[in-house]
Formats: structure tokens, sequence, C-alpha cells
């Protein structure tokens, strides 16, 4: 049987908290050996959506395909190939070595562990010496986190789900944590899905980037969501849609197909200001707030500031110096209101 | 091993409530290793009063039974009530009790099958030493009406024990309606030490038996603030008997090693040993069996 | 006033000389306490895991029957246990009435509602971040209970400890289905109640000094456990 490429594939997933919808996906795979960054607003649900691929709950509706089967909590095929990291450091109330090998002894796996979490801790950077017989309440921070790591590495799993690594330790056990990650990638193929709200490095180690906004997931820089609230205008006789942008302005939308507007990135032009165009497309005025390199491809990313909100649009080498693209400069996105989507 | 019982209770908990079952045995198990299981032969139970007990005479009578007899006799001391239901719902196998009137009902009623008189000895009424409500000498009626007349403290020990019995006898017999919601009578509710004491505490006057009064005043180191103020009417006269449960109601109870005992406590040997039970010099019952 | 004082020098001669009806009393205390703590931790921990881990139709009546049996005085639980284990009562033939045994099952009546309550609490409030570890390392359901079970034992032993001074002081279950005999069923707090009774202020103190100093070495040696 051939191995499928897909780690994970999940259908038509929709998961409620109560009656709040918090997730609404409706395909969406991981390749296996890749590394997902995922990023969005608090409470667009990253959390909630690690929590379902590590198997830890069960989505409402909908399926999850690991390695081409479909799984649910507690199965006996997802455990210990599986392991989220949450973002503070929890450990179990015992030394660190009790800790890190905890996860080999409920799996029967007792060969060498001593030997085994040597390595394990080697690869965070804590020396085992030191470190193996401290209590769990006598770490830092980023010690605590890095003990984490190792009991999950420990025990290579297939996919390693990280949400915020590094949010909440020193910049020492942030490296040290970012580097053992990627390693176990090469070492061993372990799939990374990452959540951080550290777009830079997210940007830098991401085979995919996927953004996620009130329960969707959105291709970054491929898809620029126009984000809600929205409101109706009346003409005449009719009801349109529109986004309302400061200064009396507002971008025309489509009828209303679906929860959230989106365009395609490739269908939004950038002007200069001064340049007159009478056409009937939608203009915003927009105010060039940040530049960043995108290691990866080499090109740049230019966040703009909308007035009343923001998007992040990813430009060739050339093309921001054609336009000669600058923090603070101001600029004018047009694109026609046909181009404009709803899901 | 423990640990894997304890991880398969566990398991079987979560699936249905059957486990209670189980986890009673397991009660039952854990109970016998713990403590020995008794209810052998040769082992009497008693239901007797406090007022017994408390004097100390079983301490230093009963050992000399379980010598002569081999039979061990362990003993409950509570209120009289009590001691009667105990015989009545046979969790005991003899009664040692000093409720005469009780006691023949008790076997007209066929609870009881054979009453033997033991000993006795005599109520009192003791108060302070400077008696302010003046009833020193006085006979029982008088004494009460006094009491009452003066409003003084009279504690009573409210408990439908032996002792109350004839306390509200007393009252009857002097013609006076209990006085049950007078500030000035007490009902403690306790046992009669207990209830001398607080009567000592308030400076009141009480009735007791006269072996209860001398253990207390072998506890005050001989020189008691309370002291005999009446005493020798006919009617103070304090008879303990010995008790069997009627075969009819109870008949696992240990009839025959029941009547043993009541034999025992009639023989010559145990009347002397009665007899010679002091404190403080003085005699505290005086044995009268037939 | 001056009992207190007697009451303590009493106490240190009791202890020492060998007295055997304290020492009598004391075994006996220790004997029922033992069984029931026992028996209650074996059965409360696990209804008060159940009670606080899932969720299910009756869990909020349960717990509030539950947490009122707390209150319940422990005469009224002798008087209970004295209904049943009675020569004429259902388990009349049990033989359980006037021994250690019958002291035992009621202090388990009574310490059972306090174990499975206090559990369940505890199990409720765990961080949830501690499952969702679990989970990642790999544990199935039956590790999960176990190792949230031990990652709670300080809780669980502060659960123990208060049932165990529930136990250790009732009078109310000793005296009537115990019936206080001397040398059986004469625990350390009917012999308290009887000599209080009898006016024997002083040793009644003494025997209180003694009981808790039996409270105070179980109390040692469950320190080592309380590494934090």
């Amino acid at each position: 049987m051939t191995q499928p490429t897909h780690l994970y594939t999940l259908c038509r997933i929709s998961h409620y908290y109560g009656s709040k919808k918090v997730l609404d996906i409706d395909e969406f795979s991981i390749p296996a050996g890749t590394i997902l960054g995922l990023s969005g607003p608090n409470g667009s649900g990253k959390t909630t959506l690690l929590k379902l691929l590590a198997f830890a709950i069960a989505p409402s509706h909908g399926e999850i395909r690991f390695n081409g089967r479909r799984e649910y909590p507690m199965s006996a095929r997802v455990r210990s190939k599986v392991t989220l990291m949450t973002q503070t450091p929890y450990l179990l109330k015992r030394s660190v070595l009790d800790n890190v090998v905890y996860g080999l002894k409920i799996r029967k796996d007792t060969k060498k562990l001593k030997q085994r979490a040597g390595r394990a801790l080697a690869a965070v950077g804590l020396d085992f010496d030191t470190f193996h017989n401290r209590a769990w309440h006598q770490l830092s921070g980023g010690e605590a986190q890095r003990v984490a790591l190792a009991a999950r590495l420990i025990l290579e799993p297939r996919a390693l789900l990280l949400d915020e690594p590094v949010a909440s330790v020193d910049a020492e056990s942030a490296l040290l944590i970012r580097q053992a990650s990627l390693a176990a990638r090469d070492k061993w193929g372990c799939t990374l899905i990452i959540v951080s709200h550290d777009l830079a490095w997210l940007n830098a180690v991401s085979d995919t980037r996927v953004s996620m906004e009130k329960g969707r997931i959105f291709s970054t820089h491929k898809e620029i969501v126009l984000p809600p609230p929205y409101q109706t205008i009346q003409t005449d006789s009719t009801a349109n849609w529109v986004l309302p942008i400061s200064s009396g302005r507002h971008i025309s939308l489509p009828d209303k197909t679906g929860e959230t507007a989106l365009i395609s990135a490739d269908k939004i032009k950038i002007i200069q200001t001064s340049e007159n165009q009478s056409d009937e497309r939608n203009r915003i005025p927009v105010l060039v707030t940040s530049m960043a390199l995108e290691p990866k491809t080499g090109d740049i990313e230019v966040d703009f500031d909308a007035d009343t909100f923001r998007l992040t649009l990813l430009l060739s080498k050339e093309q921001a110096g054609a336009l000669n693209m600058q923090p603070g400069k101001k600029s004018t996105l047009v694109f026609r209101t046909q181009d404009i989507f709803w899901r | 091993m423990l640990i894997h019982r304890f991880i398969l209770l566990k398991e079987k908990k979560m699936k249905s409530r059957q486990c209670l079952s189980v986890l009673v045995a397991v009660l039952m198990v854990l109970f016998c290793a713990i403590t020995v299981q008794a209810g052998g032969k040769g082992e009497l139970m008693m239901a007797t009063t406090t007022s017994t007990d408390n004097t100390g005479l079983l301490d230093y009578l009963i050992p000399f039974f379980e010598q002569d007899t081999g039979i061990a006799l362990k003993w409950t001391a509570t209120g009289t009530g009590k001691a009667l239901k105990l015989g009545q719902n046979c969790d005991v196998d003899v009664l040692l009790v000093h409720a005469p009137p009780a006691e023949k009902t008790y076997i007209a009623n066929d609870f009881g099958k054979d009453r033997r008189e033991i000993m006795y000895n005599d109520f009192v009424i003791i108060g302070p030493k400077s008696d302010p409500a003046g009833i020193k000498g006085k006979d029982i009626s008088q004494a009460l009406s006094t009491i009452k007349a003066n409003k003084a403290f009279f504690m009573s020990r409210g408990d439908d024990s032996g002792t109350n019995k004839k306390e509200k006898l007393l009252w009857k017999n002097a013609g006076i309606a209990l006085p049950d919601k007078e500030g000035w009578y007490v009902q403690t509710g306790q046992g009669m030490l207990a209830t001398i004491n607080v009567t000592q505490e308030k400076n009141g006057y009480t009735m007791t038996d006269r072996g209860t009064y001398i253990k207390y005043q072998d506890q005050q180191g001989g020189d008691a603030p309370l002291t005999v103020l009446v005493e020798g009417d006919d009617i103070l006269l304090n008879q303990y008997s010995v008790l069997t449960l009627n075969p009819k109601n109870c008949p696992d109870a240990k009839y025959d090693l029941a009547l043993k005992f009541s034999d025992w406590m009639a023989s010559d040997a145990a009347q002397s040993k009665i007899a010679e039970f002091r404190l403080l010099g003085k005699k505290l019952f005086i044995p009268n069996a037939k | 006033m001056a009992f207190l004082i007697e009451g303590f020098l009493r106490a240190m001669e009791l202890l020492l000389s060998g007295d055997t009806s304290t020492w009598s009393a004391v075994s006996a205390t220790v004997k029922a306490s033992t069984g029931s703590m026992l028996v209650s931790l074996l059965t409360g921990l696990p209804c008060g895991f159940i009670l606080g881990y899932f969720d299910f139709r009756f869990k909020r009546p349960i717990r509030t029957l539950l947490d009122t049996l707390l209150a319940l005085p422990t005469v009224c639980v002798g008087l209970i246990v004295y209904a049943f284990i009675s020569s004429k009562g259902p388990l009349g033939d049990m033989n359980l009435l006037f021994t250690l045994t019958g002291i035992a099952v009621g202090q388990t009546i009574l310490a059972f509602p306090v174990v499975t309550a206090i559990t369940a609490s505890i199990i409720e409030n765990i961080d949830p971040a501690l499952k969702l570890t679990l989970v990642s390392l790999g544990a199935g359901k039956k590790n999960i209970i176990l190792t949230c079970l031990w990652e709670v034992r300080f809780g669980i032993l502060a659960a123990a400890v208060t049932a165990y001074g529930r136990i250790l002081t009732e009078v109310g279950i000793s005296m009537i289905v115990g019936g206080n005999i001397k040398y059986h069923t004469r625990t350390m707090t009917t012999a308290i109640a009887l000599e209080t009774n009898k006016g024997m202020f002083a040793d009644g103190i003494a025997l209180g000094i003694v009981l808790m100093a039996i409270a105070f070495a179980v109390n040692l040696s469950l320190s080592f456990l309380r590494k934090r």
C-alpha cells in the first residue's frame, strides 16, 4: 500500500463551543514532513484547531484523517505519534527525568531510558547531570518549556504541534526550542505545525503559511481578507453591501454569499496616489507601516494600514523598488468589485 | 497485588454499579482482617446503668466472676431506658438495672424472664452544707415541698434512667406535679456524677444513690461541698436486680450463661465481695439476694 | 482552670506508666480509625474521581447530597448503623454491634462523603493543560486516570487528613455502636466522654492530650508526602 503523502486531511470540519461556531473548515490537508505556519488574531480558532489535530478533542462535525485513515481521540494508532506542546509550559509534578521519560514508560519502551533522556535534553540545550534530578518547580519558564519539548521529542512523533512555543520563554530558550523543533523535521521527517505571533520567524521557517480568521483558514499572502463589519446601503430600490473605510468612503462588495469577503492578492493593484483613474474600481488610500524580508523567497512583505483594517501583501524586490515602497509612504490599492468573493 | 486490585476496582466502578457488591465484599474482608471476630462461646454481653458502672463495682467484681465460671463478661453502661431497649432488641444477653417497676413490666411484657434481686443501697437528697432551703432532717415529701416553695435549684437527671424514674416517683408521692418547666428545676440529661457536678456548680440540691455519692466524695478527696441532707425513708430504697431475657423474644441470647451470671451474683462468694467493696471506708452496696 | 494543668501532668503519667486502660483505648482508636480510613479512601477516591471527571445526568443533585452528608452528626450516623446491625436489624447476623469493626463501619460512613466530595472538587479543578499534556504524551484512559490522581496527590492528602480528623474525634458512633466497653470498644473519645461525665476533668484532658499526640504522630509521618 502506498504511503499517502498527506499526513492530515480535514473534511467538512465544523466545531462548536455550546452554540458558538469556532471552526469552519471545508477541506484542508497537511503534507507529511512539511512545516505549516499558522497565524491569526486571538480567538480565531488556532488553539482549537491544534487540539483537533492532536486528537485531544473530537470535532462536532466532520472527519479528520491521519495517514489516510479516519481517526478519533484516544485512538491507539495516533497515541504518541502526535504530540502537542502548550503555550505555557506544563510539567508533571515530578523530576525532570521522570517528565522526559513519561511517554516512553507508558508505551512500555523502557530500554536505555537515561541515555535517551540525556540525548533529548541535550537537543534542547539542557545538561543531563545538572537537570535530570531537578523538581518541576525548580525550573525557569524557559527551562520548563525545553523540558516539555524534550519529553515530546523523545517519542519521535510523526507530528509535533507547537502552540506559541516561544511566547513565554527567554531568548536563549526560544532559540534552542526553535532549533530542536526544526532538527526533528530533519532527523525523522517530523511534520511541524506551528502557531506563532512572531510572523517573521514563522514566514522564515514555514513551507506553507495559513492564517485563521473566525474559525476559517485562509492562505496567507494569497488570499486577502476584507474583514467585517459590513453594512448595507440603500440606493434606489436595491440594497448593496459595502465595507466602510474612513472619510466617508467604502468598498463596494458583491452580493453576500458567505461570512467573510476575500480577494485574491494578485487581483490587487498598487498605484501611486497621484495617479488618477476614473473607472468604477474600488480605491482605498493606504499607508505603508512596515516592510520585512521574507527570507525563503526573497520577497518583501509590506504591511498596509487602511484605517479601518490592515492587510499584508507580498511584493517581489523589483515591484517594491519600482513603486518606491518604504514605510510611511502613502499609496492607493485598486481592485474591482467583481474580483471580490465571499466565503 | 493490592495495587492490582485497586486498579481493577476502579475500572469496574466506571462500567456499572454492580461493583457495589464487590466493594461491600472487600469491605468485609478488610474489616475481618483488621479486627478479630468476637462472639465466641463462653462470652456474655450485659447492659447495665451508668450508676452501677461509675461506682467501679463491676471493675472490681466481674474479674472474680470470670475466674470462677470461665465466662467472659463484657458490659456496656447506658441509661436504664436504653439498657432495657438493648435487651428488648436482643443486642445483649443479660441486664443489671435498678428500676423495679419497669423491670416488672418488662417481665409482664415477655421481654424479661427471671428477675433476681442482688443488692441495694438507698437514695439520698444532697445539697450544700449551708442548706439554704432548710430541708435537713425532713422526710422526703416535706423536703421536696420545701425545695419547691423556696424555688431552690434542684438538679434532675431528666434521662428516664432508673434514678430518674425514682425521682419522678418521689415528686408524685409528695403530691407535687413534676416541675418540668420550672426555672429552678434543672434537667441535665446526663449521668449521676455529671449531674452531681452540675449541682455543686450551682449550689443546688439533687437526688442521688448513695453509692455514687460516696464515689463523688472520694473524687473530691473526702471533703465534698455537697452533703447528705435527707435520707432513710422507705421509699428511698434503691434495689438492683439481674434480669435475664426471655428466650421467646430473644432465642439467640445466651440464656443459660445469663442464668449462671444471675446465680453467681446471688452466691455467697459474690455477695460477700459486694459487701467488701468500699470507698472511703464506706459500703456502697448492701447485698440482699435471697 | 486547675484541671487543665492537672490534665497535662496526668497525660504524662498515663502515657509513661503504661496504664493499661489508656493504652487499650489508644489501641482501639488506632485499630478502628485505621480500618475506616483505609476503606473510606479505597471507596471514596474512585467515587470522587468519577464524580469530578465525568459529566452525567444526576451529577449536580448527587454533589449537593454529598455536600449535605458532610454535616451528618456523628450520633445520627451511630443510630443509623445501630438500627442496621442491632440483633433485630437486617444485618444483625453479622454480629457487629459492640465491636470495633462495627465502629469502623460507622466511621467509614462518616468519612466517605468527606473523601468523595473533596476529591471531586480537586478533580474538577485540575488544570486542563494536564489532560492535554497526558494525551500528547500518549496516555490512554487508564494512565490518564492514574496519573491525574498522582498529580493531585497533595490535594488528596488534604482530603485524607480532613477525613481522619473527623474519624478520630467522633464520639457518637463509637458510643452507640461500640458501647464503650472497657478494654474492648472503649476508644479515646468515649473514654474522654466517660471521664468527663464522671467529673474527672483532669483525666478527660489527659486523654485528650494523648489523642492529639496520636493525631500529631500520624500527620508527622504523612509530612514527607508534602514535598510541596
